[in-house]
């Protein structure tokens, strides 16, 4: 099952974890992680540990995995990049909503990790609307 | 090209440059200053996709940004300059690079430093940095962000600071 981390500055990842929980139930694999007093070495190693950390720790097989990021051009976005921007295994998306956490949960046994990250992208700008008159 | 900014910050390029201090300050270029980043080029290609477009982004070897600042070859723009460190910065000047002011923005904890204000964290060697800016007459003011707490870095503060490493 593909897993995700909501890296994020402050504590907008925690809030959108919970609210995600609040909405759908308690959520397997649908970690946060905030940048707050944190240096970019420090941040880029408790993103390696979460990493490590998935259901296949310790074997062979790579765990999918979503890195969802609040702000493009952030620290957070930095550090996820130079840890794992290059593993075709980790997608990293910028631009987290509840919108597309909560596109995640919904379709991420259905999806392979590419077709995922489109759906999500596609979700997250879909919910960017103007209301009202 | 004058530096409207030199700033003291180990996460380098992030919101606090790009979004706070960018539109204050109107930088045409960013000179990242940093070693370890400028012999990787995955790292620099990481940190020079964060920046909006409009600016310009040079990652550059400590030396090779002094070397680039000195000749004063980087174009009439308005540059912001970023270390990692207080000692990267003492070495920029060090090598003659002209900066009357240091803004230090941001260095996080990591084992042996200790809090010298609440954004600042620092070890021996950075007081020892920091006091060869001070003795090279640069003024040395901390503050995160446009509008945010600024303080003077003095000696009486690297004393204070000292006494308790």
């Amino acid at each position: 099952m593909i897993r995700a981390l909501v890296m994020t500055h402050g504590r907008i990842g925690q809030e959108l974890v919970g609210v995600v929980e609040m909405i759908l139930g308690p959520i397997e694999g649908l970690e946060f992680l905030s940048n707050h007093g944190l240096s970019g070495d420090d941040l880029q190693e408790k993103v390696g540990q979460w990493l490590k950390a998935g259901p296949a720790a310790g074997g062979d097989e790579a765990v999918p995995s979503m890195i969802f990021i609040d702000d493009f051009g952030g620290s957070c976005g930095v550090a996820a990049q130079l840890c794992c921007g290059q593993n075709r295994d980790v997608a990293i998306v910028s631009g987290v909503n509840l919108a597309m956490l909560l596109g995640f949960v919904t379709w991420r046994e259905d999806s392979d990790l590419d077709g995922l990250v489109r759906q999500i992208v596609q979700k997250g700008r879909e919910s960017i609307v103007r209301l009202g008159t | 090209m004058p530096v409207v900014l030199a700033r003291i910050d180990d996460r380098l390029i992030h919101g606090q440059v790009t979004a706070g201090w960018s539109p204050r300050v109107r930088p045409t270029h960013i000179i990242l200053a940093n070693n370890d980043v400028a012999a990787d080029a995955w790292q620099s290609r990481v940190y020079t996709s964060s920046v909006p477009p409009g600016i310009e982004t040079s990652v550059l070897s400590i030396a090779a940004a002094a070397a680039a600042l000195n000749r004063g070859d980087c174009g009439n723009g308005r540059a912001i300059l970023l270390t990692a460190s207080p000692g990267e910065m003492a070495e920029l000047v060090r090598a003659g690079v002209p900066l009357a002011r240091i803004n230090l923005g941001g260095v996080h904890y990591k084992a042996g430093r200790i809090e010298m204000l609440p954004w600042v964290y620092v070890d021996a060697q950075d007081v020892v940095a920091l006091r060869r800016l001070l003795d090279a007459g640069v003024e040395v003011n901390a503050q995160q962000v446009p509008g945010g707490r600024e303080v003077d870095v003095d000696e009486a503060l690297l004393a204070r600071t000292e006494g308790r490493l």
